[in-house]
């Protein structure tokens, strides 16, 4: 009995620890319906938990290059393989907003995002997750400091002119 | 009479692992070549029965080591034993006369099967004793012949994915494993990369005390034809070029590592990749003067994909106080087959 209580207050915590957790998570299955979707994910696109899980994520965000990212998620499919997805690549994937819009820099979260292959316990993939990651303060950074770069080489040039 | 085999691969570590699971009841004379070179001289002066062939050699590869024996009258029946295992290898090697194709590194079961199923061997119960004499000292292995070929299986791996997905042939080089000093890793790069400008991917690896990056360099000339491959019909912007950069070093680095990771037994951790640099030099890659390292274990690879214009070097860069901890994994990896 003991070690049943205890066991549910250890996927108590887990799942606490899972949903709160600074990072957006999301399971999909095969037809890209949400699994799982943390509070992360519930908080930054005001959609929540319990309504995004009878949908197809391609349908949850109307904006969203939804060619582009079927392909992407049926690469991790087919190839077992996770892919991954930079800012400098697609800066703003899913419409967040920037956590800091009063004293940042930027209106819009930069994020990283890891398509990863989830196997269940026969080894088939049948699920795979998504992790947003927040990136906003390393690209604003990487951003102004190459900016800034620019601005010194169009000087220097000036000069020696 | 015994049955004489005939075992071809570069590797020693290869070479003594196949003779390992050859069936212990099996009355068999075995002898080694390094090359197909060595192979053929060996099959030219006395007749073989069996030949078990590596793909990747230097000298001469697994390739034209089959087209050469087509012109032998007594040629052994030839078993490819490859990391490489793109179905276009497979399928290559057997219109060249190969009767079999088995992934390295083969267990002992599979290959008995394998073994029976081509009807060469049967078993036989009066002689159940080890076939070979084996060598059992880990010491006779240095690191960088165990790293040389856990790296060629993973290589094998990773391009089989990559040529699934685009259905065309990687052509596998033999993976240089060399001790770098900072100087000399940017000459290596120069010299295999070849290239004015470049774009690089990094990602970070780390697990049981053992830590090493993944940089993936591409020459910029390579785009045109990334994107052909691709089926990507837009104009290349820089914004495309991460992408390609970004989903061929996933689909290049994750399997690899995956492979590796199951030789070693261990689970890594690693980082999101991080792109290094857009049409840059290698001088800008590595940074000699900032550097804070010393040396690192390099372990080399460079992809090409036949009929296009594509070369990327993939150089796992492990740091130094990583390879006593690598060196006691990888003992143990030859010990306990």
């Amino acid at each position: 009995m003991s070690n049943e209580a205890e066991g549910l207050a250890d996927l108590h915590w887990m799942f606490d620890m899972l949903h709160h957790i600074d990072v957006g998570l999301v399971v999909l299955n095969e037809k890209y319906e949400v699994q799982l979707w943390n509070s992360f994910m519930e908080n930054h696109s005001g959609v929540s938990s319990s309504i995004a899980k009878q949908q197809s994520l391609l349908s949850i965000f109307p904006n969203l290059d939804t060619g582009w990212l079927r392909q992407k998620m049926d690469n991790v499919f087919g190839l077992k393989t996770p892919i991954y997805i930079s800012w400098e690549q697609r800066p703003n994937l899913f419409p967040f907003k920037s956590y800091r819009p009063i004293t940042g820099i930027a209106n819009k979260m930069y994020q990283n995002v890891a398509i990863r292959p989830i196997s269940s316990p026969n080894g088939a993939i049948k699920h795979l997750c998504l992790v947003v990651y927040d990136v906003t303060d390393i690209a604003t950074n990487k951003i102004a400091l190459s900016a800034a770069n620019d601005k010194l080489k169009r000087l220097t040039s000036a000069l020696s002119k | 009479m015994s049955t004489r085999v005939l075992i071809c691969d570069d590797s020693k570590l290869a070479r003594n692992q196949m003779a390992r699971v050859l069936p212990t009841d099996w009355d068999v004379e075995v002898e080694y070549a390094e090359n197909g070179q060595e192979a053929l001289e060996l099959l030219s002066a006395s007749a073989f029965d069996i030949l078990f062939l590596d793909l990747n050699m230097p000298v001469k590869d697994g390739y034209e080591t089959l087209e050469a024996l087509q012109s032998f009258s007594q040629s052994p029946a030839v078993i490819v034993v490859s990391g490489d295992v793109q179905p276009k290898a497979i399928e290559r090697v057997k219109d060249m006369g190969a009767v079999a194709f088995h992934k390295k590194p083969a267990s002992g079961e599979e290959l008995r099967t394998l073994l029976i199923s081509l009807d060469l061997f049967s078993a036989d119960i009066n002689n159940a004793q080890p076939a070979v004499e084996i060598v059992t000292a880990a010491e006779q292995f240095t690191l960088n012949e165990c790293l040389q070929e856990i790296s060629n299986i993973a290589m094998g791996r990773a391009a089989s994915v990559l040529a699934e997905m685009l259905n065309v042939f990687i052509k596998l080089p033999v993976p240089t494993v060399n001790i770098l000093e900072v100087g000399e890793l940017q000459m290596a790069l120069d010299y295999s990369v070849k290239a004015e400008s470049c774009s690089a991917v990094s990602q970070g690896f780390v697990g049981s005390g053992i830590a090493f990056e993944a940089l993936l360099i591409f020459s910029d000339s390579s785009f045109p034809d990334m994107a052909k491959l691709l089926g990507v019909t837009e104009n290349i912007t820089r914004e495309l070029e991460t992408e390609l950069l970004m989903d061929v070093s996933s689909i290049l680095v994750g399997p690899f590592m995956t492979a590796i990771g199951k030789q070693l037994n261990i689970d890594f951790s690693h980082s999101h990749p991080v792109l290094l640099g857009q049409h840059v030099t290698i001088a800008d890659l590595i940074n000699v003067k900032k550097a804070t390292w010393q040396r690192t274990l390099a372990v080399e690879i460079v992809y090409e994909v036949e009929n296009y214009q594509i070369s990327c070097d993939l150089m796992l860069l492990f740091t130094e106080d990583s390879v006593p901890t690598l060196e006691n994994l990888l003992s143990f990896l030859v010990e306990d087959e």
